[in-house]
């Protein structure tokens, strides 16, 4: 499995891939950053800038719109190419070769997150941040992420086509993300929504299981689907 | 040692591969053959585990494959039809991960992918990115691959497909130098390889198994004729007279004219009857001069076509063929009839006679694919 997980990732790096997805996500990081500046009419909110920034519309946008980008080869590539022949004719159980996929693309997200460190950096050079408050809204951030990057996955192993593997996650990210606008109940599959709850500094036992079902539920997608194609190949 | 019992895949309605079984003992070459679409690669696709037979079981050195698929994949090396392998990486990186796939030992694993690489003839190109790699080197570097490891047994769908001659040879004589350790199942449709490094050869046709056996029991359970070829001076016709002379000859048949002068004869007889000796006694006698006088060998080839038989098939086909030319002829004669009505008085156009001369021709090429058939 470490093996997976060791090649995946180099792989992220061997393409322009691994290096686009950290270098857009820290731009629309910055840009809120900017923006977050220019908002407080001069009377900054050191304490809490950290945490605003997540709630921002471009950063969680953009990063909803990137995470398809490192999952959507995850399966499909190894399908188009061939090589998930090898790779499934290895020793390696189809579980562990899912699980090895998800950590790899999630070892990204948590390089790209690291680099948020630098803010939080310049932030405290200037004044006093609410350091566990961001650091909760960093959690939140990582399992809103993880489920993220698990349902990517899980479109991944559905066909040879990338860009179909990410059209399904976006159009799923924006479906769920939309409708709590026009249905009450709707804000139950949001995601998002979820998330704003981490911003304000708590952890919430309910959502944060929620965010660890839904992945484990899509990892367990992944599997069936991998088995199920075994015996329809 | 590998066994596979009354296996069967269907998809939907379709049977890729139907009921088949067969066994593979340690350290034997085994060849899969077959037509395109065959079932060979299907066939290996479920030893391997990568598709899961509807319906028989696998097993590998003990293991079923679909109850232990761990510890039977183990065993298996498998360099799948069209050698995938991950462009972005170099060769060592690959078989290296090839390695860790597999779970060798970190302690020999250097000196396992060295070993690998020398024995595959990588080392030149070990560090170059596969995607910058000849077709021939890609395939190597898919058996080096499947190498890495030391599996008992190892799987190669068509390993030398696209590869030059001298590539080929070496691919052969390295499988030839596996199957002293290794269990080795390969497929193929050249005859000639399977012939030359199988020790067994499992025809299949159609998901079906034709014949299992050895290339020479193959070749001689399909020969039950005895065929001799022999060259004669051209200068008299008696030679077609022979056949009334000795009375074992089921068959003389005129085959060409040769450059030199001398005329080529097909003889058939009994499979238990040998000519020569008879045909030389007496040619001599009758005032014809012999040239060449041998015996034709049912190549694995002849076995393998008599086996596939698909001459319904072909038959089809042909007969699909001509009836295509001869609707073509009928638009044009239609044509040929309008302008010739119009222009009833006008002498014949060049561009008429033309097209006259052209449905000629497809007339006779009819009358002979004809001819050729009966």
């Amino acid at each position: 499995m470490w093996a997976i997980i060791k090649k995946e990732v180099k792989t992220y790096f061997l393409s322009p891939i691994g290096y686009v997805f950290i270098g857009i996500f820290l731009l629309a990081f910055s840009i809120s950053f900017n923006l977050e500046l220019g908002y407080s009419n001069g009377i900054i909110d050191f304490q809490n800038i950290f945490v605003y920034i997540f709630t921002y519309l471009p950063t969680i946008l953009v990063f909803a719109f990137l995470i398809p980008m490192i999952t959507m080869r995850s399966f499909s590539e190894e399908r188009r190419n061939g090589t998930e022949q090898l790779l499934l004719t290895s020793p390696v159980s189809i579980t562990k070769i899912v699980v090895a996929k998800f950590i790899s693309a999630l070892v990204m997200v948590l390089i790209a997150l690291l680099f948020t460190g630098i803010f939080i950096g310049i932030i405290c050079f200037f004044g006093t941040p609410d350091i566990p408050a961001a650091l909760v809204t960093l959690l939140g951030f990582t399992l809103l992420c993880m489920a993220y990057v698990a349902f990517g996955i899980f479109a991944s192993s559905l066909t040879e086509n990338q860009i179909i593997a990410a059209m399904i996650s976006i159009v799923t990210f924006v479906i769920t993300w939309v409708l709590p606008e026009f249905i009450a109940s709707g804000s139950n599959f949001s995601l998002i929504n979820m998330f704003y709850k981490f911003t304000t500094g708590q952890i919430d036992i309910a959502y944060t299981l929620t965010y660890l079902a839904f992945t484990v539920l899509c990892l367990i997608l992944t599997i069936t689907v991998m088995q199920r194609r075994k015996s329809a190949r | 040692m590998i066994e596979v019992k009354n296996v069967t895949k269907k998809y939907g309605n379709f049977t890729a591969v139907d009921n088949i079984s067969f066994d593979v003992k340690d350290g034997e070459i085994i060849g899969l053959l077959g037509p395109n679409g065959a079932g060979k690669s299907t066939t290996m696709n479920m030893i391997t585990g990568f598709i899961e037979a509807t319906e028989g079981n696998i097993v590998v050195n003990g293991y079923d494959i679909s109850k232990k698929p761990g510890k039977a994949k183990k065993q298996i090396g498998y360099m799948p039809e069209g050698v995938p392998s991950y462009q972005e990486l170099t060769t060592k990186e690959f078989v290296k991960y090839m390695a860790e796939l597999k779970m060798v030992d970190r302690k020999t694993r250097k000196e396992e992918i060295e070993n690998v690489i020398k024995q595959t003839g990588l080392e030149e190109v070990q560090n170059k990115l596969i995607k910058n790699l000849s077709r021939g080197y890609k395939q190597r570097v898919s058996m080096a691959g499947a190498l890495v490891g030391n599996p008992d047994v190892l799987i190669l769908d068509e390993p030398t497909v696209g590869l030059d001659p001298k590539q080929i040879l070496e691919i052969r004589n390295l499988i030839r130098a596996l199957g002293k350790k290794h269990t080795v199942i390969l497929s193929s449709h050249i005859l000639s390889e399977v012939s030359q490094v199988c020790e067994r050869v499992v025809i299949i046709n159609k998901g079906k198994i034709v014949a299992i056996d050895t290339p020479e029991n193959l070749e001689i359970k399909t020969q039950n004729k005895n065929v001799i070829y022999v060259t004669v001076e051209g200068k008299n016709e008696k030679m077609l007279s022979i056949k009334n002379k000795v009375k074992d000859i089921q068959e003389l048949e005129y085959i060409k004219d040769n450059e030199d002068g001398t005329k080529q004869y097909k003889i058939v007889s009994d499979e238990k009857i040998d000519l020569r000796k008879t045909l030389f006694d007496i040619l001599p006698k009758e005032d014809i001069t012999i040239f060449e006088l041998k015996k034709a060998e049912v190549s694995l080839e002849d076995a393998f076509m008599k086996l596939i038989d698909d001459r319904q098939e072909s038959t089809n086909r042909e007969q699909e063929n001509i009836d295509e030319k001869q609707e073509k002829n009928k638009k044009k004669d239609v044509g040929t009839k309008l302008i010739s009505n119009t222009a009833e008085q006008d002498q014949i156009s060049p561009g008429e006679n033309s097209e006259k001369k052209e449905l000629e021709d497809n007339q006779k090429e009819i009358d002979k694919e004809k001819g050729g058939k009966e």
